[in-house]
């Protein structure tokens, strides 16, 4: 599965969430669920269908506080099917194969930039949260205490995190334009995952069978 | 030939009065090592991004004087620098060092096997071919400077500036880096290199800019860097520094080798 | 979008992402997963918010799937930031925490229809039960989910609004006279 497309494994996975909003519950909601289940499965107990069900089962429990049952069982299929499809699709897609078939579908450098980006910033940037939250603890930072000082405890906390963030933005534009990351650049994809005609198809068959689906219910 | 010329060169920081570079005025050929030396906020870095042509395209601010660039004659050959911090040039998009080594050249829109020849050989050269399938969160600092270097070399740019190289090298890792700037030179490039690294200076440079607050004090041969004045400004090289304060005479040496000839000739 | 503004936006998606481990530290009920997204509208602008709030709900949605259909708030947000920013409303905090009530209000009423719709008001333990408690008051299914909302909505925003204009404050002049927005956000261009 991994070998397939990455384009084609989004488009499963939205396929698999909009068909349960579309189909009528419970039945529909039950076989995307079913389908969901089975590919976060595929990926094993541990990276695949434990995380989804540890995810999705607080929900169930809040809406059968809130709901009656016909309720709960609508819409926990749904967010079940949800939570299973994104936990598989983190699972089974790699970053970096999205990035390249990105670049090789023409998207622009810069877009495919946003989102590699962020994912390679945000455990750099917690880190570096952490540090400090652990400086301040040295220093006698408590989670008791009043309100007021700990709101300020958090000022004291955020805002060194997000200034020496912003301070880097120059230094990581200067580095980057060095590098060509110009505007309107277009990339050589240098590892562009190879895209069959039938994954093509079976995307496009997705998308009709969703729009499909629309309508029925419209209807 | 000149690769690059800069004639009587102000630059103001956006919003700031006084300039971080006033009326400075060199020429660098292909095939030598230009090193600039400072005090903290002389404007070595300023120079460097100027001669990047970072400044003030990207930087912003006013520039006043005349920048002149030529690449080589087939149009390749740009400029490449490499900054202080590693961690800050490190592109996001690259999860290994392969991809990120190779991030410069594709976004050059090179074809594939030119990317894969520049890469594989920077990596060589950088002696980080085992590292190639790391991934880049997971390196050393020192690791990671040459990474950066490498990405690029990997762009093979006719004019390499590094600003601060050894910063977070080891020695072993320093001396690389000095043996690598040779070879860069050697092979044609034109080199400016920014450093406070200076007893590596006499073996690596072919000329020395004493810069203080923007002014290029004076430009001249490493021995510069065994002048009086220089060693006054802390700018001299450890030998030379020793020397002078031990009030031994004129002229100061400028390497060990140097000082072990005067003091046998004594 | 010029290369400075594409590196501001991971940058300040990064930064809502990271705060959760600050506001664990100090114990609040608070998200701040906006802060990004008003900060990079008051430095660069509404482009450059919308798309910091659509990354910022990408890559949460990797943690936690539920997140998605909440990018339609981050966006409301960046606009709401932006209209601010405009008025120069970062001056102070006098003027800063009414228009991040302002935006709790806003914030709330946008997400509510998404959280009754597609989770049935159960998006986190903290709103299903004050959804819980709407209803044991007598709110309608509706309005309850509302409550729920806003009561986590109101004071977080309030908070991340207060928040942004300390950081747009503390920045040397130097710095945000290059972003496009900062200083008419505070008010001094």
């Amino acid at each position: 599965m991994t070998r397939l497309h990455p384009f084609t494994l989004l488009a499963l996975a939205a396929a698999l969430v909009a068909l349960a909003w579309l189909l009528p519950a419970p039945g529909g909601g039950l076989a995307t669920v079913a389908a969901a289940l089975g590919l976060a499965g595929s990926r094993g107990l541990r990276r695949g269908l434990w995380p989804a069900l540890a995810t999705a089962a607080p929900f169930w429990l809040f809406l059968f506080i809130l709901h009656d049952v016909p309720t709960t069982v609508a819409l926990g299929l749904r967010i079940t099917t949800m939570v299973a499809s994104v936990v598989w699709l983190v699972a089974v897609l790699a970053p970096a194969r999205l990035v390249e078939a990105m670049v090789a579908a023409g998207w622009r450098a810069g877009t495919a930039y946003l989102f590699a980006a962020t994912l390679s910033a945000v455990p750099v940037l917690k880190a570096r949260a952490q540090r400090i939250v652990e400086a301040q603890r040295c220093r006698g930072l408590s989670p008791r205490g009043g309100l007021g000082p700990r709101v300020r405890a958090l000022r004291a906390l955020a805002l060194p995190l997000i200034l020496s963030a912003l301070h880097e933005v120059d230094e990581r534009a200067l580095a980057l334009e060095s590098r060509g990351l110009v505007p309107g650049a277009r990339r050589t994809p240098l590892a562009p995952p190879p895209d069959r005609g039938a994954e093509r198809a079976v995307r496009w068959a997705l998308v009709a069978l969703c729009v499909a689906a629309l309508v029925w219910r419209l209807a | 030939m000149t690769r690059l010329s800069l004639e009587h060169v102000s630059f103001w920081y956006p919003a700031t009065d006084t300039p971080a570079l006033a009326d400075v005025s060199l020429e660098v050929a292909g095939g030598e090592v230009v090193a600039l030396v400072g005090a903290v906020g002389a404007g070595a870095s300023t120079l460097l991004l100027v001669a990047a042509d970072l400044a003030p395209r990207v930087v912003g601010g006013r520039l006043e004087g005349a920048v002149d660039f030529r690449g080589r004659g087939n149009g390749e050959g740009g400029r490449g620098i490499v900054l202080p911090t590693p961690w800050t040039q490190v592109s996001g998009m690259a999860f290994t060092v392969w991809d990120e080594v190779a991030f410069g050249p594709a976004n050059l829109g090179w074809p594939r096997e030119q990317i894969t020849r520049h890469v594989d050989r920077a990596l060589a050269r950088l002696d980080i071919a085992a590292l190639r399938d790391r991934e880049p969160a997971t390196l050393s600092g020192g690791e990671l400077q040459r990474v950066i270097i490498a990405g690029i070399l990997a762009m093979d740019p006719a004019l390499v500036l590094f600003d601060e190289p050894t910063a977070e090298l080891d020695p072993a890792g320093a001396r690389m880096l000095w043996r690598l700037v040779r070879s860069l030179a050697a092979e044609g490039k034109a080199v400016i290199v920014a450093t406070s690294d200076l007893d590596a200076l006499p073996d690596v440079a072919d000329r020395v800019v004493w810069l203080e607050q923007g002014r290029a004090k004076k430009i001249g041969p490493p021995a510069l860097l065994a002048e009086d004045a220089l060693c006054a400004a802390g700018l001299g090289t450890a030998v030379a520094v020793v020397w002078r304060a031990g009030g031994l005479p004129r002229p100061y040496p400028l390497t060990v080798d140097d000082a072990v000839r005067l003091w046998r000739h004594r | 979008m010029s290369v400075r503004l594409l590196v501001l936006v991971p940058v300040a998606a990064a930064i809502s992402l990271a705060l959760s481990a600050v506001v664990d530290a100090v114990a609040l009920p608070l998200f701040l997963d906006t802060t990004g997204t008003i900060l990079a509208t008051a430095l660069a602008g509404p482009g450059v918010g919308i798309a910091t709030g659509v990354v910022t709900s990408a890559v949460n949605t990797l943690r936690n799937p539920t997140f998605w259909p909440f990018v339609v708030v981050q966006i409301i947000v960046a606009l709401y930031a932006w209209a601010a920013a405009r008025a120069g409303l970062f001056r102070s905090f006098r003027t800063a925490i009414p228009a991040g009530l302002g935006l709790g209000v806003i914030a709330s009423v946008t997400s509510t229809p998404i959280s009754y719709l597609v989770f049935g008001c159960t998006t986190t333990g903290g709103i299903a039960l004050t959804t819980a408690l709407g209803r044991a008051l007598g709110l309608s299914p509706l309005g309850a989910c509302f409550f729920g909302s806003f009561v986590s909505d109101f004071g977080d925003k309030a908070v991340t609004f207060a928040l942004v204009t300390s950081v747009l404050h503390a920045l040397p002049r130097r710095t945000a006279a290059r972003f496009p927005w900062a200083l008419r956000a505070i008010g001094a261009a």
